[in-house]
């Protein structure tokens, strides 16, 4: 399996490349006044709104640096649903199994997005599940707002 | 930024007196190296870059359609004809038809040797009811080469003699017309849709039902 690296904070994390349709340059986006904490706003996406997750600022309560290594990852959690991520220093990619990855021995409550973790040369790597970003509650109110603001 | 750039001075691009050079062998092995890269990517962006990018994501894909399909043209008495090109073998040039006794058919003209085969040769003519009558040559056009065609159908081959051939002409599907239903010729029964190429309106014609045809009249 391929993985997309990037970081939150000094930590790495990994998102499986099968649920990500395109990795783009980090672009203007537009905010959604009073939106869930994690939420950057929407963009257009080649005609499509798709709300955008500003993974840091949804895991560490800051938004991304704007670098030429934040990109926006476009993926794909069911048919037709597809949201963008902010993503810093998404530049590498890692090659694994699943059987790679192991469950690590504290869990989060509060974020149940993370999964089983890996090992490389430069520490550890968290495997990161999108479709565990939000509640299906969350994820429909969102989509609502997106469509409205288009 | 300043980046420190020991590959230009130390490495592949320098001196190559680097004592990392021996196991990494080129500087794009190096960890340094990539570090380097890394850093440069860490370089924060300004709005115009955002703008811009925004832009580029915003804008609507165009679809272009491309030529992927084509077809051989050539010609029989007045008409310009087309058949896909995956059922025509090769293009030879005109060989003696040997009659086979005992046929009346005009559509079977006899049988030509095609690389050592023995193939059945049809007349399109014959089939489509056109007649033969040469077309009046204009003076820029004065050299028409009469061809045979070695066409393949499910593991059959068969010769079609040709009064001329243009070559293979490349078309995307959507540039395929319906077959007007006033055309009341066999031609028109036998053509699939219609092609345009150059100013002409080319007949593509029916493979399944040219084939079976011919089988028809074989028998």
């Amino acid at each position: 399996m391929l993985f997309i690296l990037f970081q939150l904070g000094q930590d790495r994390y990994a998102l499986d490349a099968s649920n990500l349709v395109e990795i783009l340059p980090l672009a203007q986006v537009k905010a959604l006044p009073h939106a869930p904490v994690g939420i950057a706003g929407i963009i257009d996406y080649h005609g499509v709104t798709l709300p955008v997750i500003d993974l840091s600022d949804l895991a560490l309560g800051h938004p991304s640096v704007a670098r030429i290594s934040t990109r926006i990852l476009i993926a794909e959690i069911a048919t037709g649903r597809r949201f963008a991520l902010i993503a810093e220093r998404a530049n590498r990619l890692l090659q694994r199994d699943a059987t790679d990855f192991v469950e690590p021995e504290v869990t989060v409550e509060a974020a149940p997005y993370l999964g089983p973790i890996t090992r490389d040369d430069s520490g550890i790597v968290q495997w990161i599940t999108p479709q565990k970003l939000f509640s299906n509650a969350v994820c429909d109110a969102l989509y609502q707002q997106a469509r409205e603001a288009a | 930024m300043k980046l420190h750039d020991c590959w230009k001075q130390i490495g592949t691009w320098g001196d190559k007196s680097c004592p990392q050079l021996a196991e990494a062998v080129h500087c794009r092995n190096c960890p340094t190296y990539s570090a380097a890269a890394a850093q440069l990517l860490d370089r924060e962006v300004d709005a115009t870059y955002l703008a811009q990018s925004a832009l580029e994501i915003r804008t609507v894909r165009q679809t272009v359609a491309r030529d992927t399909d084509s077809a051989v043209v050539f010609r029989i008495g007045a008409e310009w004809l087309a058949l896909p090109s995956h059922l025509v073998h090769e293009v030879g040039v005109l060989r003696p038809i040997h009659s086979l006794p005992h046929r009346r058919s005009a559509t079977v003209l006899g049988i030509a040797n095609v690389r050592g085969a023995l193939l059945i040769c049809i007349s399109l003519h014959a089939l489509l009811g056109i007649d033969k009558a040469p077309v009046v040559t204009s003076a820029s056009r004065t050299l028409v080469h009469e061809r045979l065609l070695v066409v393949g159908h499910e593991g059959e081959r068969l010769v079609l003699p040709v009064d001329e051939v243009f070559g293979v002409h490349r078309f995307h599907a959507e540039q395929l017309g319906e077959t007007p239903a006033t055309v009341a010729k066999s031609t028109a029964t036998y053509t699939r849709a219609t092609l345009p190429w150059r100013d002409k309106t080319v007949g593509l014609l029916d493979e399944q039902l040219l084939f079976y045809s011919i089988n028809k009249s074989l028998s």
